[in-house]
């Protein structure tokens, strides 16, 4: 016993002919597979697949493995692009939190993909939905992104989105904002946290 | 004043009064509300921690000893990586000493949240963004810091 | 001749030192004190000049929307300490010999073989560093049949291991007795290290990234995968995180460099709370 160099070809194998096809469709019908380490190495693979992605991020809800689910989400950041993010827009509404905050964060990772739906998505019905959108603006790598929240400061009715989007602008806010945060504290007068943020975001600007 | 949102009451920790200043961990992944809460909560004479995520929460509560186990948990619902909810489950897991009243804070109306704060293990709930007095009266009910109710209790007529 | 006019340098202010130590602690977990206060912004303003940048703003923003990650990088190696010495952080080989293989033995017959992945190796202080501590400091070492594999995505590296001469500095932290009995002097004030040692290690090249490197390697007992994931993108994290996992047996253990966090990667690992270490590992 003791230190002893590995001897036996399964510690590191070398890429061998696997069991399974791993071309795409072989990959596609072992995201079904009852064994989750067949499924994870399988969502695994198919980062490497672009005509997979629908199907790929369409498998998230039928999913109950949260390791599977994490390499799917990993996958699809991997392959990027409209089809995704199409995709993943659908999981900002919904109930499950590891679902939505996964498609969050592949989102926030598209900018020129996603950029086209903010829009519609800061004038949804959901306030959550709002909410959440705001949030994936806040690792969002997009120019707009500072004019985006200072529409929501100036119009969005509901207190928490409007919080969600201060939260943002005490990082990326500009003189600019300046306009549309004092707009926010004025239409929130009453509430003590609205103030607060607006002050902090005022004084992130600064004068240089 | 009315009390807030939903309460039910757990034994505080500790001797109510006793010595050592109370400990309060906030997680949020808003670092604006952090600072909020950490304002609120320190200017009512506690010692505020805070975490961003429920991972990082439970590497801050690992990490404290006997001594200095936090005394109440203040957690947003909504956050990336591991959300409020899953946080309380894991913290319920714990050893005794990290075991402490947990304040759920969340933008959904009580009635919509209420039975998943009660299942995962919380004693408290508020909705954001949470007034000062509110937010203050209910740790200090469940600190059981009669000091510190009163004077929001106060503060709030006021 | 006119006189060059003498830019002064950046000035950051309180609220740009504010701004600056969110981002960075939302991004990696980091937490900038006050009292670091002249360490961080003296790097700021390092960053700032070399980039070209007006001023902190401008440096900022740029950071804050750089699509490369190329900035972020060069900001976090600024930010950390990068040496490696043989024991460094040894609070976690301490909790390695003291109560990990003990766990992971008990799951075992004896005679039996354990797996330990340390990556990177760097120029190899971690992994000879392991063998020290199992030869000298673990009980059960003739019980068991312990491997010890190694990567690194550099080759040049990988030669400098498996050389194994180390510099005074490199070698401070041992206890003499081990010197004495690992180590013998070479050329300027030099150490190198028994073959024996470099033998007992299994050196491959590995790409942390690459699913064809990662998936050779299963059923590691522990992981050792200290101060490399602070210098990834956010997305190349949480894709290492999972490789590992898939790389670890059920109750595996992971150990991370002391200012990193499964927070800012991942959350399938669950915590285990040891006398010497907070540890993370694969649910059994």
């Amino acid at each position: 016993m003791a230190l002893k160099k590995s001897t036996d070809t399964t510690t590191l194998r070398p890429v061998e002919a696997r069991e399974y096809p791993r071309d795409t469709d072989g990959l596609i019908a072992q995201l079904a597979d009852a064994d989750a380490t067949v499924r994870r190495w399988a969502a695994r693979d198919l980062a490497a697949h672009p005509r997979a992605a629908a199907v790929l991020c369409a498998r998230l809800t039928d999913e109950t493995d949260a390791s599977v689910r994490s390499v799917i989400f990993s996958s699809a950041a991997r392959l990027g692009g409209s089809v995704v993010v199409t995709s993943l827009l659908p999981l900002l509404r919904s109930e499950d939190p590891a679902l939505r905050n996964g498609a969050i964060e592949v989102l926030a990772g598209q900018p020129d993909a996603v950029a086209p739906y903010i829009e519609k998505l800061l004038g949804d019905a959901d306030g959550d939905v709002r909410i959440f959108t705001v949030n994936l603006l806040g690792d969002l790598k997009h120019p707009n992104v500072p004019q985006w929240l200072a529409q929501v400061l100036v119009n969005d009715v509901n207190v928490n989105v409007v919080g969600a989007a201060l939260e943002v602008l005490a990082e990326v806010g500009t003189p600019a904002s300046l306009p549309a945060l004092r707009a926010a504290a004025k239409r929130f007068a009453d509430d003590a946290y609205i103030g607060f943020a607006v002050d902090l975001a005022i004084g992130r600007i600064g004068v240089s | 004043m009315k009390p807030p949102s939903s309460l039910r009451s757990l034994p505080p920790k500790g001797v109510p009064g006793g010595s050592g200043m109370n400990r309060i961990l906030v997680v949020d992944d808003a670092a604006t509300v952090r600072m909020y809460h950490r304002k609120l909560l320190g200017d009512a004479g506690w010692h505020v921690d805070e975490a961003s995520n429920g991972v990082e929460a439970l590497e801050l509560v690992h990490a404290q000893g006997d001594a200095n186990a936090f005394d109440l948990y203040v957690v947003d619902v909504n956050m990336p990586r591991m959300d409020g909810y899953s946080f309380v489950r894991e913290l319920r897991k714990l050893d005794a000493r990290h075991q402490a009243p947990v304040v759920m804070v969340s933008t959904e109306a009580a009635s919509h949240d209420a039975s998943a704060a009660f299942d995962a293990g919380a004693n408290g709930y508020l909705i954001k963004p949470a007034r000062p007095p509110d937010l203050v009266l209910t740790a200090a009910l469940l600190l059981g810091d009669r000091t510190a109710a009163l004077k929001s209790a106060e503060g709030a007529k006021s | 001749m006119k006189a060059a006019s003498v830019l002064a340098p950046p000035v950051i202010s309180d609220a740009d030192f504010q701004k600056f130590a969110e981002f960075f602690h939302r991004k990696t977990g980091i937490h900038f004190e006050p009292a670091k206060r002249y360490f961080v912004d003296k790097r700021l303003v390092e960053r700032i000049q070399a980039s070209g940048a007006e001023n902190f703003r401008a440096w900022f923003v740029a950071l804050r929307f750089e699509t490369d990650g190329a900035e972020m990088q060069r900001l976090v190696n600024l930010m950390t300490v990068n040496e490696t010495y043989f024991f460094r952080e040894a609070y976690q080989f301490d909790c390695l010999v003291n109560n990990m293989l003990d766990e992971i033995a008990a799951r075992k017959r004896p005679g039996s073989r354990i797996r330990i992945w340390s990556i990177p190796s760097s120029t190899g202080e971690e992994p000879y560093s392991i063998a020290i501590y199992l030869l000298e400091r673990w009980a059960k070492i003739e019980q068991y049949d312990v491997e010890i594999l190694s990567s690194d995505i550099d080759t040049a590296v990988l030669q400098a291991a498996q050389r194994g001469v180390y510099s005074a500095r490199s070698v401070g932290q041992l206890p003499k007795p081990y010197l004495k009995k690992y180590f013998t002097p070479h050329g300027n004030d030099e150490w190198r290290i028994s073959r024996d040692l470099v033998d007992a290690v299994e050196f491959s090249r590995v790409n942390l990234s690459d699913a064809a490197d990662t998936r050779r390697f299963r059923d590691i007992d522990v992981i050792f995968c200290r101060n490399l994931l602070i210098y990834f993108d956010d997305l190349s994290r949480r894709v290492a995180a999972e490789a590992m996992f898939d790389a670890l047996a059920p109750g595996g253990f992971m150990c991370l460099g002391h200012s990193e966090s499964m927070s800012r990667m991942s959350s399938l690992y669950t915590m285990r709370r040891f006398p010497d270490a907070l540890v993370y590992q694969r649910p059994l």
